[in-house]
């Protein structure tokens, strides 16, 4: 749906994206992981024609970009992360302005906000003044407005900002309701959990370029699994020498595996030593270790 | 696309209380104070001049003198606040019988008397010392005087004064001088409410929303202006109703309005498209609704102020007059004034009308421009 090669854009001598190539496919939750700074609003931007970019070819739903933007831009939605409404008017008043400035036929501009505003659940609340609006509600209407077009691929940025934890997963949940109508979404966001949660693929922008990206259980195998052994205090000479861990602290040994036969042979060399153990843990992988693991070493 | 604009503007306007009330009620507010306050600057019976006099003479010529003073309709006996002492000394009455060298009256001026006051004074002055002058005349050659009964000296019983393209009885009043500056002034309140919501429009994002929704440059403006343009006029003719109607019920003069109503339109037009293009230029160019408030009323003021707007131009010194002529209030003034007061038409605003169109048109290049570059950068 979304294929982007070799995006460069600069402002100035800052160079925002840096040769960026990225595929999202039709009908896919795809999660734009990055911290500030990386390039993700920018890359929206780009997206949604809100800004040029230096070279690169950017193609959408099999449009380019710089030739076709009024279709293009028919086609998606883009929801920014302030309250993009007026809230001097009623939650109907926001709809109907924004569905009255886009090409919607007239006949069908009624059917469309029935539908924002039923996938929004916001029908108890349409002649209501928006200022009166809860955060979770006012974050619902800024959805329902991106919906009004019926769009093929919708650009989230993160929608969640500043709402409580059940207004949030009211909107991931809407969100996620996309996928049966097939509407392909990206989403970006600091919360690591919500990717995991919505996200079928993802990809990591570290200073404007992609350090990876994949699905998700691909992105969470890739990190090597661990073995935590925690210990009673324990003076450093007893652990002088261990083969296969790594000495952390006089409290806890790493082992870069699962792997039974070695986590056996590590707790013989234990016993041997007089070392008591507290508890072993098989430590998973998260994104957020994924994330700080490809950034961090993309710092050094 | 547009419809949908100008509904969304209008009702973002009609609910800004605050806007509102600068828009109308503000100016509806000043036309009534200023028609009443300049109310008789501009008539034509009032005393312009205060007076005491001090007769040491205490005679049968200096009670005449005394008369002939209290008939000028300019001068109007005063207190110790008087603007003007006359002092008749002892003996006047029998300097002025003697033929020799009259005895001078004596003239205590107040400090923060004008020139040209002072010298209106003393023409009155000169006036009834020549009544005094005539009648002795008149008694010393006795049954040949008839002429001089009949000789009048009474201004208005030799000079006829009619004004510049009013009928006849027609007189400027306060109302005209005061509804076309507020009009003026009022239409400019514009830059407030546009550049208010223009700026939270930015900063929440809408205006970037409505361009993703394919709102070109354009378009958006083209959505501000219009509704804009159209509260404008209003403004005008809710001004003239309250200059027309309101204002006689406190008892300044009604506003009489000219023969012209398409070169009110024509003129009206063009002042509205220049403050809300200055008002757009506001808009684009400072980043909050503080700075908008701030700048846009100073402005306001400083373009009233030099305009003559609050202060007739006609009582500036030349210099401020010539400054007066780089505001676009001004160009508008000038035009209502023709319209209202002078009784012209169409022909006569166009010079104004074509200069605040093009100060329109820089305002608004300058705006997009701004716009556009703000966008890209």
């Amino acid at each position: 749906m979304i294929k982007i090669d070799s995006l460069v854009k600069r402002y100035g001598e800052k160079v925002a994206i840096d040769d960026l190539s990225l595929h999202v496919k039709k009908g896919t939750i795809f999660g734009l992981l990055g911290v500030n700074g990386a390039g993700k609003t920018t890359l929206v931007s780009i997206l949604n024609g809100l800004s040029g970019y230096d070279s690169g070819r950017v193609e959408v739903a099999g449009l380019d970009l710089r030739e076709n933007i009024e279709q293009i831009r028919s086609k998606s939605a883009f929801i920014p992360q302030s309250l993009a409404f007026y809230e001097q008017l009623s939650v109907l008043e926001n709809l109907n302005f924004f569905a009255g400035i886009q090409n919607i036929q007239s006949s069908k501009i009624e059917d469309q906000i029935n539908r924002a505003v039923e996938t929004s659940s916001l029908e108890s609340l349409l002649y209501q003044s928006a200022k009166t609006l809860s955060g979770g509600q006012k974050r619902r209407l800024n959805i329902a407005i991106g919906l009004l077009n019926d769009p093929e691929i919708l650009y989230f940025d993160e929608p969640t900002v500043g709402i409580d934890p059940a207004s949030r997963n009211e909107i991931l949940e809407t969100i996620l309701s996309f996928k049966k109508s097939n509407k392909t979404v990206v989403y970006t966001t600091h919360y690591m959990p919500e990717i995991e949660k919505i996200c079928d693929e993802v990809a990591i922008i570290d200073r404007g370029r992609v350090v990876s990206q994949g699905s998700l259980e691909q992105m969470l195998e890739c990190k090597d699994k661990e073995t935590v052994f925690d210990l009673f205090d324990t003076p450093l000479q007893l652990l002088h020498g261990m083969p296969l861990v790594s000495v952390i602290d006089h409290k806890t040994l790493k082992l870069n595996t699962q792997d039974t036969d070695q986590i056996e042979s590590t707790l013989r060399e234990l016993h041997m030593r007089g070392v008591r153990i507290k508890q072993i843990r098989l430590d998973s992988s998260t994104l957020e270790k994924v994330f700080i693991d490809l950034t961090s070493k993309e710092a050094h | 696309m547009l419809k949908a604009m100008l509904i969304k503007e209008f009702l973002l306007v009609l609910r800004d209380r605050h806007a509102l009330a600068a828009l109308f009620v503000m100016p509806a507010i000043f036309i009534l104070i200023m028609s009443l306050a300049l109310k008789d600057v501009f008539g034509t019976d009032r005393a312009l001049m205060t007076y005491v006099v001090t007769d040491n003479s205490s005679s049968a010529l200096s009670a005449k003198l005394i008369s002939n003073l209290q008939e000028s309709s300019l001068l109007k006996q005063g207190d110790s606040l008087a603007q003007f002492r006359v002092d008749i000394p002892d003996g006047f009455a029998s300097s002025f019988q003697t033929n020799g060298s009259l005895k001078k009256l004596e003239v205590v001026v107040e400090p923060d008397v004008k020139q040209e006051m002072l010298a209106l004074f003393k023409v009155e002055l000169s006036m009834a010392l020549m009544g005094l002058r005539l009648d002795k005349l008149q008694s010393d050659i006795g049954d040949f005087s008839n002429a001089l009964d009949s000789f009048d000296l009474d201004p208005e019983s030799m000079v006829s004064v009619r004004f510049a393209n009013l009928k006849e009885s027609e007189h400027p009043t306060s109302t005209q001088q005061s509804v076309p500056s507020w009009i003026v002034f009022a239409l400019f309140f514009v830059i407030i409410p546009i550049s208010t919501i223009f700026i939270n429009e930015r900063k929440q994002n809408t205006l970037m929303r409505m361009e993703a929704m394919n709102i070109s440059t354009p378009l958006l403006f083209m959505g501000k202006m219009i509704p804009y343009l159209i509260i404008n006029q209003l403004q005008v003719w809710v001004m003239i109703a309250v200059g027309v109607f309101v204002v006689p019920l406190f008892g300044a003069d009604a506003l009489t309005m000219g023969d012209s109503l398409p070169a009110l339109f024509v003129l009206s037009s063009a002042l509205s498209f220049a403050a809300i293009s200055l008002a757009m230029l506001i808009a684009t160019v400072v980043q909050s609704v503080e700075q908008a408030t701030t700048i846009g009323g100073i402005i306001n003021i400083l373009l009233g102020a030099i305009g003559g707007v609050m202060v007739p131009k006609f009582i500036m010194p030349e210099f401020m007059q010539t400054l007066s002529n780089i505001s676009p209030m001004s160009w508008g003034l000038e035009g209502f004034l023709d319209i209202f007061l002078r009784q012209k038409g169409v022909e006569a605003i166009l010079y104004e009308s074509s200069a605040l169109a093009l100060f329109g048109v820089v305002m608004l290049s300058l705006a997009m421009l701004f716009y556009r570059y703000r966008r890209v950068a």
